[in-house]
This record gives C-alpha cells, structure tokens and sequence, in this order.
C-alpha cells in the first residue's frame, strides 16, 4: 500500500511537471496576461519568433517565460518544441510531456506509404468497402458511448472566416 | 433615414466576407432542414442508404447537381479506391471505437443523417482522407501520434468538415468543367451524364489532390467547432498539428500531406486568428483513459 501511495506521488509529481522544460516559439506577437483570461492584467509583451519556455497549460491557455516575465497566452499563439526540430527531437519532447501514449517513436523502414503514385493506380476494394460499411454502429450503441463518456452537446457558433491581421492578436 | 441606409451600404460594402458566409449559413440551414426531412425515411430504408449503386456496373452522375445518392455514390467509388490502396487495419474494436466517436461529431454537424463510415487504413503514413457522401478514412500513422479522443475527434471533424462542405465534389466539378470545355473545343460532347468511374478518374487520384487552401483553413474551423460541439476540448485538432509540424520535410510520412495541405503552422495561424478569444472559456472533454490504444 505504501508502495502504491509513493509510486501515486510519483506519477502525480510526473503530471504536475508535465510542460516543464518544454520550449516552443510565438507564432505571432501578443499580450503576457497575470492570468488565464482575456481581461487579466497585463505583464509583458510577445513578438512573432520570441522563443519560450511552456510552464502549464489550462483550457485554452499556457502559462509560459518569456525572457524575464513570466504570464499566460492562448495556446494558438505559441508553436512548441524548438524551430526546425528533428524528428527525433520531437519524439523526446512528446515523451518529455508525458502525454506520447503509445510509442511515438516509430520506425519508418518497410512499411506501406501512401503516396500519389498508390493512390493513382489503386483499384476498387468491395470486400473492404463492405467492411467499412458494416462497421456502422446503432444510434443505441452510440448513445451509450457518448453517456459513458460524459460527453455533452452544446452550441458552439462556427468560427467566421478571419480577417488578415496585422500581426497582433485582439 | 438616408444616413442609415447609407450606413448599412456603407457596412455591405466593407465586408463582402460576411456578407458572402451569411448566404453559406442560410444555405446550409436551408440544406439541413431538407435533410431533416427526408432523412427519416432514408434511415428506414437502410438498403438504400448504405448500399447505393449495388451492382450496376455503369452508373451514372449528374455532378452540376447531384442528388445524395449520388454524392454517396461517388464518395463509395474514391473511398473503395483508397481501401485498395490501404486496406482497414483488422482490429474491430479500433474501428468500432473510430465510428462511435466519428459518428457522434458528425451529428453535431447540418447533415447528420448522412451514411457516416469511418476507418483506420493500413499506413503509417501520417493522412486522412474524407470522400462524399460521408466517408472518412484515417491512417494508422496519423492515429499513433494522437494521444486522446479529442484529438481524433478533431481530425474526423476537419474531415467531417470537407464532406459537409462538399469540397470534393466542387473539385471534381472543376475537372469536369475542364474536360468538356476540351470536349467542345474538339467537337466531341456526350449528352447523357458520365459515369461515376470517368467522374471520379483514375483510382483514388482525387484524394492525392490539393483542394483550395481556404477549403483546408475552413475544415479545421469546423473540426474544432464540431468536437467543441461534441463536448470535447476543441483543442485537440491544433495539438495533432503541433505534433505534425514536428516531422522533418524530408519524412517520408507526411510528404503527401504537407503537398496537399497548408504548412501546420501556416493552419495553426489562421486558426489562431479565427478564434482569437471566442473559445477562452469553453473547455471539454479529452478522454485520453478510454482512447483506444493499436495493438502494434
């Protein structure tokens, strides 16, 4: 049981620190606020290409360093892991977070691609296709899914076309 | 008087975006309501809807206008050419897994009682692909980068996105358009409607094609929404393109999809912009406990 409390600790402390050391770039210039909301204060300022450090992450936005200050952005402003990273660097970073599931890390040599040329020459498949029209579930099944889930629907307006910006969020 | 209506010319002219979109929304409320309609009856008449062109060797289309029949006619025809390509992974629970969530952000949608069929393709590509009519393929690669349900919700919603936005059929309309403006040129102009084989062209071409890149920015507009919509924190589609900006150009993986698609920080922009503060308190579900992990 103390085994299981330390090893709960652990994992909760790994949680906890899920972002730290995790750097990532602005991808446009915007306001550091004291908090995770719009109206919060004002403590700093973003440009386009600063470099960052991501602390924590709520709903829509990351707490992050910016040079000396330290505030919350949206999380759209930012691109994580560093400018030109490779893809071995990104697998470390997805790892670092915590949050990789199942092996990100994959190996590339002799497994099917999918490219033009496949595509192009690809004839019909009707004993698959029955496969995927027989995956269908039952609008039953469903609704016991999205119940298990928690999952409830709300309104939500579609997002209108933006408008070109100068460069700074609103 | 005068000076409002100049006011409200004034405005007309200043935003012919809006103005536009307004006549989207009217039209897509106009095509739900249709849906609604006779969806009862389709979904009483399951033969119909799930197995549209049964054994007709030479069906054919009307693409200035095509009935749902026949959009599901030629998305069954791209989607049947992608599977011979890829065929569905065999996991039937993955699959089962991929439809309950696919189906559940598509009915957040204007047209939820289309046929709706999801899957999970034999590639470790990192891809997906939606035809017409409802049919929404995702590759194995592209399923092992996400780490929750809301980020498979959102990539089914920007695929979800292409199909209620019928992005698909007004490329293969162009095509179209294209081929009978040579067809008159040479004097040579079939009256009756071409076949769906001719319209859909040689194997799953279609789906190796750019769309435009307004119609990519607008599919991840409504994936977000539509997981949004669904319950789940509508970040998941921006953090799946995190992930993918990640990989190397010179990774064979998403050398297609980086082709056909905007550059993921180039989509991560505009999605910024298009949200800018409208989701700041809107959280959800991410439900990575119960996300289905492959078996390889």
């Amino acid at each position: 049981m103390k085994h299981l409390n330390t090893l709960l600790a652990a994992l909760l402390m790994l949680s906890g620190i899920a972002f730290a050391g995790e750097t990532g770039t602005a991808l446009k210039s915007d306001t550091l606020r004291k908090e995770p909301y719009a109206d919060a204060k004002a403590v700093g300022t973003l440009k386009r290409n600063d470099k960052i450090e991501i602390l924590t992450k709520k709903g829509a936005w990351l707490q992050i360093k910016a040079g000396k200050s330290t505030g919350w952005v949206r999380l759209l402003s930012v691109k994580r892991g560093t400018q030109g990273s490779s893809n071995e660097a990104a697998g470390i970073l997805g790892l670092a977070t915590g949050r990789s599931g199942t092996g990100q890390v994959v190996s590339t040599t002799g497994v099917r691609g999918l490219n033009e040329e496949e595509l192009k020459d690809a004839k019909f498949n009707e004993e698959e296709m029955k496969q995927l029209e027989a995956s269908t579930i039952s609008a039953e099944d469903g609704k016991t899914f999205v119940t298990a889930g928690g999952l409830k629907a709300r309104k939500l307006d579609y997002l209108p076309q933006p408008q070109p910006t100068k460069g700074s969020a609103q | 008087m005068i000076k409002h209506s100049l006011l409200l010319a004034v405005f007309l002219a200043s935003a012919p975006a809006q103005a536009l979109d307004l006549g989207g929304v009217l039209k897509d409320a106009l095509d739900k309501k249709q849906e609604e309609i006779s969806a009862p009856a389709q979904a009483d008449n399951p033969s119909q809807a799930e197995n549209p062109s049964p054994d007709k060797s030479e069906p054919t289309i009307n693409l200035k206008k095509p009935s749902r029949a026949e959009e599901i006619q030629v998305g069954r025809e791209i989607a049947g050419n992608i599977l011979g390509a890829a065929p569905l992974v065999k996991d039937l629970a993955l699959q089962k897994y991929v439809n309950q969530v696919g189906r559940w952000v598509a009915s957040q949608s204007e047209r939820p009682y289309l046929p709706w069929h999801f899957g999970v393709i034999e590639s470790e590509d990192l891809n997906a692909f939606a035809a017409p009519g409802g049919y929404v393929l995702i590759t194995k690669g592209l399923y092992r980068q996400l780490k929750n349900e809301s980020e498979l919700a959102g990539v089914l919603g920007h695929e979800i996105g292409h199909v209620i936005k019928k992005h698909q059929l007004k490329l293969l309309q162009k095509q179209q358009l294209l081929s009978m403006g040579a067809g008159l040129l040479s004097g040579k102009l079939g009256k009756e409607n071409p076949t769906v084989q001719k319209v859909v062209g040689s194997g799953a071409e279609i789906s190796a094609r750019s769309l435009d890149k307004s119609a990519e920015y607008e599919a991840d507009r409504i994936g977000v929404v539509l997981a949004g919509r669904a319950g789940y924190e509508p970040f998941g589609l921006p953090e799946v393109l995190q992930a993918i900006g990640h990989a190397g150009k010179d990774d064979g993986r998403v050398a297609l999809l980086f082709k056909t698609h905007p550059h993921p920080d180039d989509r991560l922009t505009a999605l910024g912009d298009a949200i800018g503060s409208r989701l700041d308190k809107v959280e959800g579900k991410t439900l990575e406990n119960r996300f289905y992990k492959l078996k390889n």
